[in-house]
């Protein structure tokens, strides 16, 4: 190999690292990433196969305080509207498998939790606080992105969720 | 030569880039909440420790604390 020809593949390397592959972060409007992760079962579950439903994709771990408060409305949101086409998809940035285990034993939900110890998704998502959740309508679209969780955002939240699920309080 | 020489400053460039701090970000601050990284991984012993400082070193405060004083009280 000459110099010239080692010296480009040089330079080919230092720029790819001066310059690493930088996260698009996902906005309201803009069509749901797709993105693959399996479940405790080891199923894969993507945000593609859930289209045709409102889905609430919420980013949580069991190191973060109001996650784990936000948990039991999740699950009772669950509970009363999956008949309607509605579902949270929990996504775990855990890093260690057995915490998210524990955290869901105390507080068990009946949604779909995903494992995403990689940071795979967050990455993707460029998630701006933990919890964040995105409000994804049956069209794939972004409606609405919560960052952070408060019990008092509650009543706003459910109602835009019900306004996309069709229903009038 | 030149340019292997160009590309190996550039390469040494792009490697000590890696050195500086990435921001730890939202979902990766679960690391930062392990025992581990904390400062005293036994509570309770740094505060005995931390008393025997202040009595023997005569430092109200102790080491979290800067100034001396006359360790009177």
């Amino acid at each position: 190999m000459s110099a010239r020809s080692l010296g480009s593949a040089v330079l080919l390397l230092s720029a790819a690292m001066l310059f690493p592959a930088a996260a698009t972060a996902v906005e309201v409007g803009a069509a749901a990433p797709s993105l693959r992760a399996a479940d405790a079962a080891g199923r894969e579950l993507s945000l593609q196969s859930l289209r045709g439903q409102v889905v609430y994709v919420d980013f949580w771990a069991s190191w973060c305080a109001p996650c784990r408060v936000a948990m039991p409305h999740y699950q009772r949101w669950q509970q009363q509207w999956a008949a309607l086409g509605f579902t949270v998809l929990g996504v775990n940035v855990d890093t260690v498998r057995a915490d998210a285990e524990r955290a869901l034993k105390r507080a068990p939900v009946s949604f779909p939790v995903l494992y995403d110890p990689q940071g795979q998704w967050a990455e993707t998502f460029a998630l701006p606080t933990m919890p964040t959740a995105y409000l994804i309508g049956r069209d794939g679209v972004i409606h609405y992105i919560h960052a952070g969780f408060r019990e008092q955002d509650l009543p706003a939240l459910e109602a835009r969720i019900l306004s996309l699920l069709g229903v009038s309080r | 030569m030149k340019s292997l020489l160009i590309s190996l400053l550039l390469l040494g460039a792009g490697l000590a880039s890696g050195c500086t701090l990435q921001p730890v970000q939202p979902w990766q601050r679960g690391v930062l909440a392990q025992s581990e990284m904390a400062w005293d991984v036994d509570p309770l012993m740094a505060t005995q420790r931390r008393q025997m400082q202040v009595s023997k070193e005569a430092a109200s405060g102790g080491p979290t604390l800067g100034g001396g004083g006359c360790g009177c009280n």
